[in-house]
């Protein structure tokens, strides 16, 4: 099996036997680990100045850089920052990645057209519509959803070299979400549900994230169906197995590694929670995803992440679980 | 149902425009502005703290609930600037220097407003001398940082050194919050008061300016 075949049978929430698939959100890490710029960090504001051959050498370490990433630490999917972000440059890079490695590995990137928690100087604006005009945000949603979706089609006619996407926008803070249970209901059931749906008749698959504490909408998410909720971050008190009891057996689980802790822990902690997380994980012997509890961010240590990747290599397998 | 009851029901709906209304009303009936704040507007922000801090309601019915208290606050004003009233203390809060987040240090200075205290904002990506040199200069009996970040969180013990060397220790409380902060830490840094949240910062202060005075 190619590691986008044992992603898509996890998402599928199938036992795989082997080695439990991993990858991350984002790995921003690539400066230490390959002496190289991350593609979202990178800002080329003389872009429509270079000549084809130029944009295409970027194009084309871009490509490589994301492969080399998922090849090195073993991960099973790669997360795409196109950048440049337009249609064309998107269809680019997908094509340049499957070119490449194949069908190697199961490609993502972002397509959320939900509202998530809006930024410091937005929020109390936000905060006022909610209560005194939902209707219009959701005008908005239903409009942000089309936009989605209508680029999730073209790729699709375009060769549907796109696996699934990421829906990324951020519920919850880690003591509560941002959202009430109302709220949620209102504001972002109706276009995560038909979003996820629409994704699927396209073939494509969905990995919902937020961090912070989920539980008290988990349920309503799940009811949305994604194939996979992702970042189950310990540090908003999420727990693998409470997850698991509200969400039943067939959605795939991703996450849950204290990155707070992989970044202020001693090595024995991280290692702990490391163990814990695949023992928890691995449970279930199948719908799993093992990654950081939100992803691999500018200021964790490499040597972390690193040693993470060691712990899942010897501990991470369904045939050989030493638990 | 008493007007003041009633202005502080429809602060925590965060029905502004109501607040505003019955806030004049109340003004108009010859109901003292001090017992409007405090009965009205500072009482009904304070039911929203509990509950906020007892997981009850969430961030943004805390925004609603303080933006109607600004609104009706202002219009008691100009009344209360003519009586005797004077603030129950005064705190300047920030963000440390290198942390953007803002929103719980914005949570916290509305909870300390509705509790009577005056509050200078420094914003965010505030150095610690910036702290001291506010503090100094207004007068102020508590200073408050929020750290989001363990990257940030050393920048709270930079303000306390800062606070010992410009003299003014004995005279100024340090509070410090934001997540990943917490009691050790705060002892370990030589920090006065942590609290977890934003109600039981503001009740604190209170505690903190009344011993002060
Ligand atoms: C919103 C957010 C952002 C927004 C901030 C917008 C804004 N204007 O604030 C944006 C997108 C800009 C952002 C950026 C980053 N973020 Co951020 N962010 C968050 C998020 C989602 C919510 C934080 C929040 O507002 N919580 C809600 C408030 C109400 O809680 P609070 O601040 O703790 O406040 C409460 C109490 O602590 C207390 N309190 C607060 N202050 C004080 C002060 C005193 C004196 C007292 C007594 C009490 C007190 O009262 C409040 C209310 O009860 C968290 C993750 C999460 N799910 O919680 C990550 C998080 C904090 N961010 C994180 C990171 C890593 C970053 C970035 C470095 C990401 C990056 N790679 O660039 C940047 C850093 C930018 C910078 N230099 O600051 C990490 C921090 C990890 C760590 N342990 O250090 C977190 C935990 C995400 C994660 N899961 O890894 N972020």
């Amino acid at each position: 099996m190619t590691n986008r075949e044992r992603f898509i049978k996890t998402l599928k929430c199938e036992p795989i036997g082997g080695q439990v698939p991993t990858f991350e959100l984002v790995f921003f890490l690539t400066m230490e680990a390959f002496g190289k710029v991350h593609p979202s960090q990178r800002y080329y504001s003389q872009w429509n100045q270079m000549s084809y051959a130029e944009k295409s050498l970027h194009m084309n370490e871009m490509a490589q850089l994301y492969i080399d990433t998922a090849k090195k630490y073993g991960h099973s999917a790669i997360f795409v920052h196109p950048n440049p972000g337009d249609l064309e440059h998107i269809q680019w890079l997908l094509e340049l990645i499957r070119e490449k490695s194949g069908n190697e590995y199961f490609i993502m990137m972002h397509g959320d057209p939900t509202w998530g928690i809006p930024d410091g100087q937005t929020m109390m604006d936000f905060s006022i519509q909610m209560y005194e005009e939902p209707e219009k945000l959701n005008e908005e949603s239903a409009k942000r959803v089309e936009n989605a979706l209508e680029t999730a089609r073209k790729l699709d006619e375009r060769g549907h070299l796109l696996d699934g996407f990421a829906l990324c926008s951020d519920y919850c803070f880690n003591v509560n979400p941002f959202f009430s249970e109302d709220a949620f209901d209102e504001l972002i059931v109706p276009y995560l549900k038909e979003v996820i749906a629409e994704y699927r008749k396209m073939g494509y698959y969905s990995i919902k994230h937020t961090d912070g504490n989920i539980m008290p909408i988990l349920k309503q998410m799940a009811d949305c169906k994604p194939d996979a909720i992702h970042s189950l971050d310990p540090q908003g008190g999420v727990s693998l197995p409470e997850v698991r009891k509200i969400v039943g057996p067939d959605i795939a689980l991703a996450g849950n590694v204290n990155c707070g802790l992989l970044q202020t822990g001693t090595d024995e902690e991280c290692r702990t929670d490391v163990l814990r997380s695949l023992r928890e994980g691995m449970e279930n012997g199948r719908g799993y995803i093992f990654c950081t509890s939100n992803c691999a961010y500018t200021g964790l240590q490499l040597n972390r992440y690193e040693m993470m990747i060691e712990i899942w290599k010897e501990y991470g397998n369904y045939d050989r679980m030493k638990f | 149902m008493g007007i003041l009851l009633e202005i502080s029901e429809n602060l925590q709906r965060g029905k502004a425009k109501n607040v505003k209304e019955l806030v004049q009303q109340a003004v108009d009936e010859q109901i003292p502005a001090e017992e409007i704040l405090e009965k009205g507007l500072l009482a009904g922000m304070n039911i929203v703290g509990e509950k906020f801090k007892n997981n009850q309601v969430f961030v943004p019915e805390v925004l609603m609930a303080a933006r109607a208290m600004n609104v009706g606050a202002a219009l008691l004003k100009p009344l209360l600037a003519q009586g005797d009233n004077v603030s129950k203390g005064k705190v300047c809060i920030g963000t440390v220097k290198g942390d953007l987040h803002d929103i719980g240090k914005n949570l916290v200075k509305m909870m300390m407003e509705g509790k009577g205290l005056e509050v200078i904002d420094l914003g965010t990506d505030v150095p610690a001398q910036t702290y001291v040199e506010t503090a100094i200069k207004e007068n102020c009996q508590i200073i408050c940082c929020s750290a989001l970040l363990t990257t940030t969180m050393p920048v709270m013990g930079e303000v306390v050194r800062a606070a010992e060397k410009a003299g003014i220790r004995d005279q100024v409380k340090i509070m410090v919050g934001g997540a990943p902060v917490t009691e050790s830490f705060c002892q370990q840094i030589g920090a006065d008061v942590y609290t977890s949240d934003a109600a039981s910062a503001a009740d604190a202060a209170v505690e903190l300016c009344k011993a002060a005075c």
